[in-house]
């Protein structure tokens, strides 16, 4: 692994204000933007956390949790099967497809209880596998992890191949965990594994985004505003694969974002019990029957046609069957491009984007789909929430698989890139 | 004897089939049409494969599979519309820079 040096933006108005409908007097001011490679030689790093002091948490989906600290020392604190080199190895955590281990979070209260949370892929032996929420106490030192509890154990994975686009095991696997500056409760989002029974039933945390505390417990009054009998960890549902999920600067509302099927990839803004109307169910809402009774690629999976089209057949919202589900507030124009994280900029330096919502593309180019790999900068107003503006983050030193986004203590950007590599966005 | 002879010169034929491949062109194609999945030096990435280092054989058995549409694995569908307009010069020189571990 090694630090780059930095390679600037040589012109910002050329990436910038591309799908910009204001006038030009209400356009806002894009920062001179910098991009560098921060950290490389890594393998699918996946998520980040930060302490105050620039110390770096990051998971690796197939080797596990490791942490640089401020000197650029890196420490490997938890392994996965396979893996070497780490403090403490642990064989029931493993790595297939889309699935391993992929978000880390610190405790609100880290800088006293030293409480750090990871979302992982779990198995062992011949049983069934899932996905689990681990906490762990990271050492004083910062070079090894202990006390491992698994606060949720039950979310699900999908355990075999099917006949469907990206159909291996792990698929559609969500991961992203944040804790709530509003609320305190811990956010996880989570996938639904290619299999139409999940999203909407409340009996299984698949497809769903949870709240719950650090013990794993439901935060209260998820039950109160979920349909009956649902588990009430469940915070919303009818979901298909959250990969992201960031919480308003000034309303604290949970922004998420979902990877679309071949269409329509989504920014929502989340309500307690609320339903985001995928329904990949096979007969029923016009549609017959489907491979492996998942529709969610129909009516034409294998071949590209128009994103409407498909639209309208098997819906990312249902409307007309859930007339009450979230509606978007962004769908990509239609596409699906690979919608992957969310995190709101924060901090004066960043001008007129201080506040924005940034979203990540890991980039899909399939049917006509342009690929698409990019940062979309979302001017989205706390009231509604609505969608004011949005344009691109420039990316002079070139755009890549962008997989997570979180601000960093210094007032950057960083981003975890498929490629192997962290990026580190910055303004002057 | 005979049969041997005759395999050995099958040999020798594709050698010279894979010599006679344009590699540069093959990394010319790849950065443009298979690098953003598949990873800048071909090792994989996320759910697609690596690619470095892989027999040119099985490479390009594989691309014409992809190109007869047939489907061969779950990222088929990313795979059989990008493969459906390569000639079989593209797919041997692709094949060929793969091979020669894509540096």
């Amino acid at each position: 692994m090694s630090h780059k040096p930095s390679l600037r933006s040589l012109s910002v108005a050329a990436a910038s204000a591309v799908l910009v409908s204001l006038p030009l007097a209400l356009q806002a001011k894009a920062p001179e933007v910098s991009q560098d490679v921060y950290l490389d030689g890594l393998e699918s790093p996946w998520d980040l956390a930060f302490m105050p002091d620039g110390t770096m948490f990051f998971t690796e989906k197939c080797k596990g949790l490791s942490v640089q600290l401020p000197d650029g020392t890196v420490n490997h604190l938890l392994g996965m099967s396979g893996s070497e080199g780490y403090a403490m190895t642990t064989d029931d955590l493993f790595c297939s497809g889309q699935a391993g281990m992929n978000g880390v979070t610190l405790d609100p209260d880290f800088a006293d209880n030293h409480t750090i949370y990871v979302y992982s892929a779990y198995r062992v032996g011949d049983d069934p596998a899932s996905n689990r929420v681990l906490r762990l106490k990271v050492g004083g030192d910062l070079a090894t992890v202990s006390d491992r509890t698994d606060i949720v154990k039950d979310i699900p994975y999908k355990q075999a191949p099917t006949d469907h686009p990206f159909g291996d095991s792990g698929a559609h696997n969500g991961g992203r965990i944040r804790f709530s500056p509003d609320d305190g409760f811990l956010y996880v989002t989570t996938g639904d594994n290619h299999n139409s029974s999940l999203p909407q039933f409340g009996d299984n945390l698949g497809a769903k985004v949870l709240r719950i505390d650090g013990n794993g417990d439901a935060a209260p009054g998820n039950a109160d505003a979920t349909p009956e009998g649902f588990d009430p960890r469940i915070f919303t549902y009818g979901h298909r694969n959250v990969q992201g999920i960031a919480f308003h600067p000034e309303s604290h509302q949970p922004i998420v974002t979902e990877h679309g099927p071949w269409h329509s990839d989504e920014v929502n803004a989340l309500v307690p019990g609320g339903n985001s109307g995928w329904d990949p169910r096979p007969n029923m809402a016009g549609r017959g029957d489907c491979p492996d009774d998942y529709c969610g690629y129909q009516p034409n999976q294998n071949e590209g046609m128009d994103p409407e089209e498909r639209s309208a057949y098997m819906p990312m919202t249902d409307l007309e069957t859930y007339p009450d589900a979230m509606k978007p507030l962004w769908n990509n124009n239609g596409y699906s491009q690979g919608i992957s994280s969310a995190a709101f900029l924060e901090g004066e330096q960043w001008g007129d984007w201080n506040g924005r919502l940034v979203v990540s593309f890991m980039g899909i180019g399939f049917g006509g789909t342009p690929v698409g790999q990019r940062i979309n900068v979302i001017d989205l107003a706390a009231d509604g929430p609505t969608v004011q503006d949005i344009t691109e983050m420039p990316v002079p030193a070139g755009s890549a698989r962008f997989r997570g986004l979180v601000m960093g203590p210094d007032g950057a950007l960083y981003v975890t890139v498929d490629e192997g590599q962290i990026h580190r966005f910055t303004v002057e | 004897m005979k049969r041997t002879m005759l395999f050995a010169l099958a040999c020798a034929l594709g050698l010279a089939q894979a010599q006679a491949a344009d590699t540069a062109a093959g990394k010319s194609l790849y950065a443009s049409n298979c690098a953003q999945c598949h990873g800048p030096t071909a090792k994989g990435m996320a759910s697609f494969p690596a690619l470095a280092g892989k027999d040119a054989d099985y490479l390009q058995s594989r691309l014409e599979t992809y190109r007869a549409g047939e489907k061969v694995g779950a990222n088929s569908s990313l795979m059989i519309p990008n493969a459906r307009n390569l000639s079989d010069d593209d797919i041997a020189n692709l094949s060929a820079f793969l091979s020669n571990n894509a540096q």
